[in-house]
């Protein structure tokens, strides 16, 4: 049996009286490209951290390729590369300098790093924004940076938070291309992004976390036929978007209708 | 329709729910202040939830109360000094009251820049607000700042002073010292506002570093003048009051013209003010203040300058340029496409990541001026104060025998924010450490080597200044202070790791005004650094009277091999506290407000 890129038991993170995460068991097998969708405020950042050690589990258990993960596992940490909430860019290097800095600091030796810095800039479009400061990049140009540096290294397992907010149309294709290509060489991709259709597009698992806890895991298609079940006769035959699915699932949940309407809007 | 539709706002309610729009005054403004206000203090009450808040609160509290103490002499001064030229009849000297003054006023915030939390009005831009609205709250937050409360309280005690002598005088000296101080709000509000502005971008930062460079150069350029006036004075007394006497002439024309401009300036306006008032010349008076708040004029006008720029969203950072098709580019595009990013696996260890956070930690440095300015101002002081160690009146005099250690004590003053702040400037980048198979220790490691050497090279420089000041200094002190620097470097890198992994503030390495510090890190760096001198101070102390000083060489090493051992168990530590805290740590280097 191969070993699970990513497996937890139990997850859990507390802050203070606030649940943030419950007891989330999943497994992501070695080259999927998995979606983990939820609601605001459901969890998803939280545990994405916990995955990639930004942050201390209160409970559970993380096995990233196999192996036991916390804050001081570096092997684990060289094979893993992320684009965190916030980026993790320092504002004060150029493009160059800081995947450059970020080359070695994983570990490549100088001349790998340059090229594969050449590379990426090339490839995301940026070698000619050389002169100037992290800092000055629009937020599109600085996801792209931070996607770049999470690869430099060339990383087999690749957590995304919202890897494409912000991102134009044209530089979104490129790099679900680019994702895709690792897929397809073996890589696993742990995405999250609100933008569904992207999930549909790419991913073959989905978790869904609402309220921080599990309430779906599969493959879309198992998914699909799950909630297609529960619809009347002939509703069953529709084809459910990853959106429908979603929103069957998290609003059984007890999310609150949108009933309201706010009338003292334009 | 249930919830807002039928019991919500309608449209004459919500006609009467918009505030009137009555300047900076009005309705609108008047709630956008209320709002803004218990914005403050609910921040303030979320701020002291946590016992780090409390702490954080706590040492702010006492560090107000250290200011107050500080006005209240600089006041009693001021208060006392003016009292002394009016009962005299001194008005001639009076200026020299308002220019200390005047000094204070300026100064200070820059070299307590770090030391205070400054409210960011920029999140205010995007709501309605007015702009007279904006520049008002620009001015009234942060009116409890430093610099406000030493010039005021400084303002206070010349008040009491002149009228306490002339009670006459009351109306004239209130009028002249209130628009004193506006001005001197205005003036350094506008200062800070131009050189964050100067600082934001790379050409205005190249410009202001390389000034700041020249500025430097030119005041080293005195030493020479300096050192070869000493060694051209006189040996004996009567050649020395001759001396003087020639040098008195010598500058009067000098002086003379000074003075004739120092009138027009603010301070000599001021100054005036009071002079013509007590010769019974209302007139004259008057028209000084008139002069007087033409200058708050000007100084609000270049505010308002900045503050409308801002106001209008200017964008600080240097936007990308709209590019202009070119043919080639599509070319280009298709070529990137077919880069391939295929990465050979990771060979770990064949590139030092102690050189790459130095090399980052170099490039960022030079980068922010304001962290430059603060290592090096230090050093422009020392040569210029250390005049002071002369003993004996003037150049000829006899050289106080610690003026050495004591240049070196006020030279590493410049590295608190280096020391105990050093992953303050990291902002999201922070990130990268945990996420990265780096050990935090290996980052630190770095920092504190690079750090070191730049400590090792301002030391250097002070100590080569010095002794183009003062002569060539005793070789037991110099080596004794060379001990001491062992044993006081290891000990600050040591606090100064905890202290930025439990304590961190996040700044922002391009701006001078409006970051946030931290009271509580602040005040406790600067206590251990009052130790690490009180022990350097007492070994200095002891080993001269018992006239046994090569016993400090000794000391201070013993002393500085606990230290180090000391730092290489907090360096052993790092990761440990990192990681217990890292959660703590992300979200305060990425704080935003």
């Amino acid at each position: 049996m191969e070993i699970a890129a990513i497996q937890t038991h139990g997850l859990t993170r507390r802050f203070g009286a606030l649940t943030a995460v419950e007891d989330v068991t999943l497994s992501v097998e070695q080259g999927q490209f998995f979606g983990f969708l939820g609601p605001n405020g459901a969890g998803k950042s939280t545990t994405i951290k916990m995955l990639t050690g930004l942050l201390e589990p209160s409970a559970g258990t993380i096995e990233i390729l196999g192996q036991p993960f916390g804050a001081g596992a570096l092997d684990i940490k060289r094979q893993i590369g992320v684009v965190p909430e916030g980026m993790a860019l320092l504002g004060r290097l150029t493009a160059t300098e800081y995947l450059r800095f970020v080359g070695r600091m994983y570990g490549l030796d100088i001349e790998t790093t340059r090229r594969r810095t050449e590379e990426l800039l090339e490839f995301m479009q940026l070698a000619n924004e050389n002169k100037k400061l992290v800092t000055d990049f629009s937020h599109g140009m600085q996801k792209k940076l931070a996607l770049a540096a999470a690869v430099i290294h060339g990383p087999k397992v690749l957590f995304l938070d919202e890897p494409f907010e912000g991102v134009d149309a044209i530089a979104a294709g490129m790099l679900k291309s680019m994702l895709q290509g690792m897929i397809n060489r073996g890589a696993t991709i742990f995405l999250t992004t609100h933008v569904l259709e992207i999930v549909e597009r790419l991913c073959s698992h989905v978790a869904i976390i609402s309220k921080g806890r599990l309430v779906a895991n599969g493959s879309i298609e198992a998914l699909r036929s799950g909630v297609a079940s529960t619809l009347p006769g002939e509703e069953q035959e529709q084809r459910l978007t990853l959106e429908e699915i979603f929103l069957s699932i998290v609003g059984a949940g007890g999310e609150q209708e949108p009933t309201q309407e706010l009338s003292w809007l334009a | 329709m249930a919830g807002l539709t039928a019991s919500g706002p309608t449209g004459s309610r919500d006609s009467r729910a918009t505030q009137s729009d009555g300047g900076i005054l009005g309705d609108r403004a008047r709630s956008q202040y209320s709002a803004l206000t218990d914005l403050r203090w609910h921040m303030f009450i979320n701020g002291i939830r946590s016992n780090h808040g409390v702490f954080e609160l706590g040492a702010r509290a006492f560090s107000y109360v250290i200011y107050g103490c500080m006005g209240l002499g600089l006041g009693a001064l001021m208060g006392g000094g003016s009292y002394l030229l009016i009962s005299h009849d001194q008005w001639k000297y009076l200026p020299a009251v308002f220019w200390v003054m005047f000094l204070i006023w300026q100064v200070v915030p820059i070299a307590l820049a770090s030391f205070q939390e400054q409210f960011d009005l920029g999140i205010l831009l995007r709501f309605p607000v007015k702009f007279g609205s904006f520049f008002l709250l620009y001015i009234v937050f942060g009116l409890v700042d430093i610099s406000t409360i030493l010039g005021v309280l400084c303002c206070t005690g010349v008040w009491i002073g002149i009228t306490w002598v002339r009670p006459d005088l009351f109306a004239w000296t209130t009028l002249a010292l209130f628009v004193f101080a506006i001005f001197n709000i205005l003036t350094v509000r506008a200062i800070f506002a131009w050189i964050d502005r100067w600082l934001a971008q790379r050409k205005t930062r190249e410009i202001v570093g390389a000034l700041f460079l020249v500025a430097v150069l030119s005041l080293q350029l005195f030493n020479p003048a300096l050192r070869q006036s000493r060694h051209n004075a006189p040996r004996n007394g009567r050649q020395q009051v001759e001396n003087y006497r020639r040098m008195g002439t010598e500058i009067q024309p000098w002086l003379q013209r000074a003075s004739q401009v120092e009138r027009w300036l603010p301070p000599g306006l001021a100054a005036r003010i009071l002079r013509r008032a007590a010769e019974q010349q209302p007139g004259l008076a008057t028209g000084s203040s008139g002069l007087l708040a033409l200058y708050v004029l000007a100084a609000g006008g270049v505010l308002a300058a900045r503050l409308k720029a801002e106001y209008r969203g200017e964008n600080l950072g240097q936007a990308p340029r709209r590019k202009t098709a070119d043919p080639a580019r599509g070319k280009k595009a298709a070529i990137q496409n077919k880069v391939d990013l295929r990465y050979l696996p990771s060979r770990p260890g064949s590139s030092s990541p102690i050189a790459a956070v130095i090399e980052k930690e170099i490039r960022s440095l030079l980068r922010t001026l304001p962290l430059l300015y603060a290592v090096g101002a230090p050093l422009v002081l020392v040569l210029v104060f250390s005049g002071v160690f002369i003993r004996g009146g003037g150049p000829q005099g006899h050289v106080f025998s610690f003026a050495l250690p004591l240049c070196m004590i006020y030279a590493q003053l410049g590295f608190t924010q280096v020391f105990y702040n050093n992953l303050g400037a990291e902002g999201a980048g922070i990130q990268l450490y945990f996420l990265s198979p780096t050990p935090i220790k290996t980052v630190m490691f770095a920092k504190n080597l690079l750090h070191s050497l730049m400590f090792g090279i301002v030391a250097l420089t002070a100590a080569v200044l010095t002794g183009l000041r003062l002569g060539t200094p005793d070789a037991t002190v110099a080596i004794a202070t060379a001990a001491w620097l062992l044993f006081a470097l290891p000990c600050n890198l040591a606090a100064g790791n905890v202290f930025s992994i439990k304590m961190p503030y996040r700044v922002n390495p391009g701006r001078i005004s409006r970051q946030r510090g931290s009271q509580a890190n602040a005040l406790l760096s600067l206590l251990i650094q009052l130790g690490i001198i009180s022990v350097g101070a007492t070994v200095f102390a002891i080993c001269s009277l018992t006239e046994k000083l090569w016993l400090a060489i000794p000391i201070f090493l013993v002393l500085a091999a606990i230290a180090t051992f000391v730092w290489t168990r907090v360096l052993n530590n790092t990761d440990q506290m990192a990681n217990g805290r890292r959660d703590l740590l992300i979200a305060t280097l990425m704080k935003t407000e």
